[in-house]
C-alpha cells in the first residue's frame, strides 16, 4: 500500500511537473503569471488528437508538429496579448486576468471545435501493469516519470551551457544589465515562449497518452502545476519540479486519512497556505510579483 | 412569450448588479482583486437554500442567513490574506474559492455534492408569494436599489474616503493613523455580504444550484463588468451590467445549437475582456488603472 501510493505520487508528480516547468520558466523570465499556459497543453493534447485520431498521420510526426504547434500558440498569446499589454504599461495585475481571458478562450474553443464528451488517442493498448514489489506500475507510467525528469535535465543543460539559455538567464537575473550588453529583452521573451510552450506540448502529449482528454483539463492542470509551482518556489524551474513531486505525494498519501474525494482540495489548501506564509516557495531566491 | 424572456433577463441583470456592484467595492474602492468573490456568492447560495429546504426557515431568514455566511466566509479569507498585495492577493483569493469549491463539492452529507440542490422553494415573504417570474422581478428590484443606496453610502462616507486612500498610497494612510488593514478586512466582508444576498436570490429564482455554477468560468463575466464599467464607478458598473449581460444574447437567435451557445459567451466575454484590457483599461467611467 505505501509503495503504491509513492509510484501514483511520482507519477501524478512528474505530470505535475511536466506542467510547472514550462510555467515556472515563464515567469522566471518574463516575470508575470501566464495561466493560459494549461490551455496551451489542453489545445495541444486535442490537436494530437485531430492529427492522430481524426486524420490518421503517424504518430510520431503528429507528436512533432503537436510541440511546434503548442510553442506557435505560446508565441501567439504573447505576442497578441502580452506585448500589448506591456507596451501600454499593464500591471502584473492586469496581464493576471488578461492570463484568465485567455485561459478561457482556448477552453471555450476546444468546446465548440471538440465537443464536451471526453476523448482517447488509442495510440497505445492498454497495457497490464507491472507488478513492482507490490505495487503496479504501467509502462508508459514508467516512460512519464522518466521523461519528465530526462526533459528538466536537457533543460538544466540548455539553460547552463547555450547562448540562449543563458541570455534567458540573464534577463531573468537582470532585465536592465542584460540589455545594456547588447540582449534584446523583447527577443529573449518571445524565445522564452517558444521554449517554455514546447516543453507544454511534450507535456500535452504524454498527458494525453495516461489520461483522457476533456475540454477543462487546461485548468486543472494549471491549477497543479501552478501549486507545485509555489511549493517550490515559482521563480526557480528546478524548485518547481521539486514541489511538483511534494505536491503529488502529498495528494495522494493525503487520502490516506481524507476521503479521496478531498484529493483535490488538498492542493488547494497547500496553494491557499503556501501563499500566505511562503510565498517564496522552498527554493524561491526572491519574488518577482509586484513589490510595490 | 417575449415577455417572460425580458423578464427573465431583467433579473438576471438585477443578480449580477448586486455581485458586480458588491466586486466594485472590493475591486475598484478598496484596490484588491478579490477572485474569491464567487465563493461568497457560492456560500450565499447554499446558506440560503439548505436553511429553508431543510430547516424550514422562511425566505427572509434565509436570505439575510445566506448574507451573513458569506460575510462570515469574507472574514475567513481577509484575516489570513490582509497582508498581501497585488497579483498574489489574487492567486490567494482564487486558492480560497477553489477550496470553497471543494468542500461544496465534497462535503455531500451537507451539500448533495455534485448532484446539486433540486426544489428550492421560490420566497414568499410576509405572507405575500414570489413565485411567479414578474414578482419575483419586483423583489430583485428592491434588493437592487437597497444594495446600489447602501453601497453608494459606504462609498461616499468616510469609510470608503478612507479605503480610497488605502488603495491610492496604503503607506501614507497607515501614517495618518489609519488601520489599513482593519479596513480592506472591512470592505472584504461588506461586500461578500452582498454576494451573499445575490447568491440567495439566484438559488431561489433558478430553483437549483450545484458546486460548478460557482466556479472562476461564473467570476469572468464579473470581473469584466467592472473593469469595463470602470473602476470606482458606480454608474458604469450599472451600464456595463446591461451591456454584457444582453451581449452574448443574440446568439440564442441565430439558432445555434445549445452546445455552442454556452461555449460562445465564454469567448465573447473573453474577447471583450482582452480587447478592453489592452484598447481601454479604464473601462467607460474608470478614472484609474488595476495595478
Amino acid at each position: 500500500m505505501f509503495l503504491q501510493l509513492l509510484i501514483n505520487g511520482l507519477i501524478a508528480g512528474a505530470i505535475y511537473a511536466l506542467v510547472a516547468t514550462g510555467f515556472s520558466l515563464i515567469y522566471s523570465t518574463c516575470k508575470f503569471i501566464h495561466f493560459a499556459h494549461g490551455a496551451v497543453i489542453a489545445f495541444s493534447s486535442y490537436f494530437l488528437y485531430w492529427l492522430f485520431s481524426l486524420i490518421g498521420i503517424n504518430f510520431w510526426l503528429s507528436a512533432i508538429m503537436a510541440i511546434v504547434f503548442a510553442a506557435l500558440l505560446g508565441l501567439g498569446t504573447n505576442v497578441l496579448i502580452y506585448q500589448q499589454l506591456q507596451k501600454k504599461k499593464a500591471s502584473n495585475v492586469i496581464i493576471l486576468i488578461s492570463s484568465f481571458a485567455l485561459l478561457i478562450l482556448l477552453e471555450a474553443l476546444i468546446l465548440i471545435f471538440f465537443g464536451a464528451d471526453v476523448k482517447t488517442l488509442g495510440f497505445l493498448k492498454v497495457a497490464k501493469g507491472l507488478p513492482f514489489l507490490g505495487a503496479v506500475i504501467t509502462p508508459l507510467q514508467i516512460v512519464i516519470i522518466l521523461g519528465s525528469l530526462a526533459l528538466l535535465g536537457l533543460f538544466l543543460f540548455f539553460m547552463r551551457k547555450t547562448k540562449l539559455g543563458k541570455a534567458m538567464r540573464a534577463v531573468s537575473d537582470n532585465k536592465n544589465v542584460a540589455e545594456v550588453v547588447g540582449i534584446s529583452a523583447k527577443k529573449i521573451y518571445n524565445w522564452t515562449f517558444i521554449i517554455g510552450s514546447a516543453i507544454a506540448g511534450v507535456a500535452a502529449i504524454l498527458i494525453g497518452l495516461e489520461q483522457n482528454l476533456e475540454p477543462m483539463m487546461g485548468t486543472n492542470l494549471m491549477i497543479k502545476g501552478f501549486t507545485g509551482a509555489v511549493i517550490g518556489g515559482i521563480g526557480s524551474v528546478p524548485g518547481a519540479v521539486l514541489g511538483s513531486f511534494l505536491l503529488g505525494f502529498a495528494e495522494n498519501f493525503g487520502i490516506w486519512f481524507l476521503p479521496s474525494g478531498y484529493k483535490d482540495a488538498i492542493a488547494f489548501v497547500i496553494l491557499f497556505l503556501f501563499l500566505l506564509l511562503r510565498p517564496n516557495g522552498i527554493l524561491g531566491i526572491k519574488k518577482g510579483g509586484d513589490k510595490k | 412569450m417575449i415577455e417572460a424572456y425580458l423578464i427573465h433577463l431583467l433579473i438576471l441583470i438585477g443578480i449580477y448588479l448586486i455581485l458586480a456592484l458588491s466586486l466594485q467595492l472590493v475591486v475598484g474602492y478598496t484596490g484588491l482583486l478579490n477572485l474569491g468573490h464567487i465563493a461568497f456568492y457560492g456560500v450565499g447560495a447554499y446558506a440560503s437554500s439548505l436553511l429553508v429546504l431543510n430547516l424550514g426557515f422562511p425566505f427572509w431568514i434565509g436570505i439575510l442567513a445566506g448574507g451573513i455566511f458569506a460575510t462570515a466566509t469574507g472574514f475567513l479569507l481577509a484575516l489570513p490574506t490582509q497582508k498581501i498585495k497585488g497579483d498574489y492577493f489574487a492567486l490567494a483569493t482564487l486558492g480560497f474559492s477553489f477550496v470553497i469549491y471543494a468542500v461544496l463539492l465534497n462535503w455531500t452529507s451537507l451539500t448533495r455534492g455534485p448532484l446539486g440542490i433540486p426544489g428550492i422553494p421560490r420566497p414568499s415573504l410576509f405572507g405575500i408569494s414570489f413565485s411567479s417570474n414578474i414578482s419575483f422581478l419586483i423583489l430583485v428590484i428592491i434588493i437592487v436599489i437597497i444594495t446600489y443606496i447602501l453601497i453608494k453610502r459606504i462609498v461616499y462616507s468616510k469609510f470608503g474616503r478612507v479605503l480610497q486612500a488605502v488603495r491610492d498610497d496604503e503607506l501614507a494612510a497607515r501614517t495618518l493613523g489609519k488601520n489599513a488593514f482593519k479596513m480592506k478586512t472591512y470592505a472584504i466582508a461588506i461586500s461578500a455580504f452582498f454576494a451573499g444576498i445575490a447568491g440567495s436570490l439566484y438559488a431561489h429564482y433558478i430553483t437549483f444550484i450545484d458546486p460548478s455554477s460557482f466556479t472562476l468560468m461564473q467570476l469572468i463575466p464579473v470581473i469584466c463588468i467592472v473593469i469595463i464599467g470602470g473602476l470606482a464607478s458606480l454608474r458604469g458598473t450599472i451600464l456595463a451590467t446591461i451591456i454584457l449581460i444582453l451581449l452574448p444574447e443574440p446568439l440564442r437567435f441565430i439558432g445555434f445549437p445549445s452546445s455552442i451557445v454556452g461555449p460562445a459567451r465564454q469567448i465573447i466575454y473573453a474577447l471583450v475582456l482582452l480587447v478592453i484590457l489592452i484598447f481601454k483599461p479604464k473601462g467607460f467611467y474608470g478614472k484609474l488603472k488595476l495595478t
